[in-house]
């Protein structure tokens, strides 16, 4: 029971071991145990599992379409990012495929969620760093793109919207007319972010240079998705191995080379932007045609295996699920991104202030129940 | 002090001083609410659904048979359909059975309206559902049955730089 709360315990000397969490405003819903040494960090250990919810084996006792529901709460915030490839998975196992204008709306999707999870983690970050008004402006945006996505999925968050051969609905018919308008307004409002934001000195010399990763260290510890291409590596799973039909659109994936919580930022302030140029293409590739090839009955997995790697709004998201040929799949293992940059985080806090854990937790976009799933 | 820290600092206090004058993005709710066109409903001849809103449920009682395929679709994921007998003279209904909604379950996916073969199961706008009483939010299939009143007229609007509820 020695450490079953949030205590303080003497080590002895001049360090003292603090519990941040599981239910502190500042950690999420996890916890992380940090030795400290006067002002500065000289040990942090993590200690996720407290929304563990068994994600994993729930799925084997449900069928592919009853799945769906289950497999996005962990990240609701990204609903399309994490059922997309259980559902890319789920049809290599099914043997179907979707028509090109469901591909497309899948697309659409999971960029508008990419959207609403990075406006959402912006929010928190202004929050934690002291600027108010960096909480309510992302939040009041993220709300033109939830009433875009609510309009083709028809919930503000949970969509359960793609599904095995296609997507449940078409897109309203004024859909381009809506997004468009909004995309107009947010890029301009982008360059108001960055003059309150980025640009402020106030935030600059809290972020910069704070939690430094090196390349190196980064891939040493399997670092992923906007935190990767922070320190300059241009690695962005839609480039690498294209799903749905990302190789038929341009857009760039936006490096920095410093690799401190200040690029970590501005990477994904910039991934807003790139977002928005692939609807934008989208848009104006879209054609009519079918939403969805029809499977009849139950769906039954041929027995195999299948994996499909997509890049969610936190980094590669990974899915292998192994069929036994029965209704419900054999075994469904997720990898998600938030695990992976969990590990970096006990290598960049320390050495850092303790003043400055806040900058660094949040700057790694770390989301406690995807990483516990 | 140099000049970008004071270009900085500057610059943050004019664009938050812009905002001042725009207008506001708040949603007075519940003086206004949010105007949502329509639910979510389901074509079974063509198996492809329509957007809308996920909403409360609206059941067609004239055209369900009482064929169950709903609560077995909602089975393992929030099992919160129970088909339940209900009183009178459905020529359609053998058993006169039709589902009933606990919505202190329902997690509005649509699943059970992708089911439903007779296009008698859709769902509607309506979106306040709390209660003060846990039984409440069980839905009988007469209260189902039910077409929710318009309540919403405002849209959320942004153009040249501003956006509002209006």
């Amino acid at each position: 029971m020695k450490n079953a709360g949030m205590n303080i315990e003497d080590k002895g000397g001049d360090q003292l071991v603090l519990h941040v969490g599981p239910q502190h405003p500042g950690s999420g819903h996890f916890r992380i145990i940090v030795t400290v040494d006067g002002d500065y960090i000289v040990g942090a250990k993590p200690d996720p599992g407290y929304v563990h919810r068994g994600a994993e084996k729930m799925a084997e006792y449900r069928d592919y379409i009853q799945n769906i529901p289950h497999l996005e709460r962990p990240v609701i915030i990204d609903a399309t990012g994490v059922t997309l490839p259980y559902v890319l998975t789920a049809e290599k196992i099914i043997d179907v495929e979707a028509p090109e204008r469901a591909q497309y709306i899948r697309m659409i999707m999971a960029e508008l969620n990419r959207i609403i999870s990075h406006l959402y983690w912006l929010g928190i970050y202004g929050i934690f760093l002291g600027h108010s008004t960096m909480f309510m402006w992302p939040m009041g945006d993220r709300e033109l793109f939830i009433d875009l996505a609510e309009s083709i999925g028809g919930t503000r968050v949970t969509f359960s919207y793609v599904v095995p051969g296609g997507v449940r609905n078409d897109m309203p018919t004024n859909f381009k007319e809506r997004a468009l308008k909004t995309f107009d307004y947010f890029e301009r409002r982008i360059e108001e972010y960055k003059k309150i934001f980025f640009n402020n000195p106030i935030m600059t010399a809290r972020t910069e240079s704070v939690g430094i990763l090196s390349p190196a260290d980064a891939i040493k510890l399997g670092i992923t998705g906007s935190n990767l291409r922070a320190v300059g590596i241009d690695s962005d799973t839609r480039k690498d191995e294209p799903y749905c039909l990302y190789d038929r659109v341009d857009f760039e994936i936006p490096t920095r080379k410093e690799g401190d919580s200040y690029a970590r930022c501005i990477v994904r302030l910039e991934e807003l932007q790139q977002s928005m140029n692939i609807m934008k293409q989208v848009l104006d590739l879209i054609e009519p045609g079918p939403i969805k090839q029809v499977i009849g009955g139950v769906m039954r997995g041929e027995p195999g295996e299948a994996f499909v790697r997509t890049e969610a709004a936190r980094g590669t998201m990974f899915y292998h699920i192994v069929s036994d040929g029965e209704k419900n799949p054999y075994r469904v293992k997720i990898s998600v991104p938030s695990f992976r940059n969990l590990i970096g985080m006990t290598h960049l806090l320390v050495g850092s202030k303790l003043a400055d854990m806040p900058a660094i937790y949040w700057s790694l976009d770390y989301w406690p129940v995807e990483a516990d799933r | 002090m140099n000049y970008k820290l004071i270009s900085g600092i500057l610059g943050a206090f004019a664009v938050g001083f812009r905002n001042i004058f725009k207008r506001r993005m708040t949603l007075r709710y519940p003086e206004e609410r949010l105007d949502i066109e329509s639910g979510y409903t389901f074509d079974a001849k063509s198996n492809t659904g329509s957007a809308g809103f996920k909403g409360r449920h609206i059941l067609y009682t004239d055209k369900c048979t009482g064929c169950s395929l709903c609560a077995i679709a909602c089975e393992n994921i929030a099992d919160c359909i129970d088909m339940v007998q209900v009183e009178g003279n459905w020529p359609i209904n053998p058993k006169n059975i039709m589902p009933q909604i606990d919505y202190g379950r329902c997690v509005f996916c649509g699943f059970c309206v992708d089911a439903c073969p007779f296009d008698c199961l859709f769902m509607t706008p309506e979106y306040e559902l709390s209660a003060t009483d846990k039984r409440k939010l069980v839905h009988t299939p007469f209260q189902l049955a039910v077409f929710p009143e318009k309540k919403g007229n405002v849209k959320l609007i942004s153009d040249d730089g501003v956006a509002y509820h209006d």
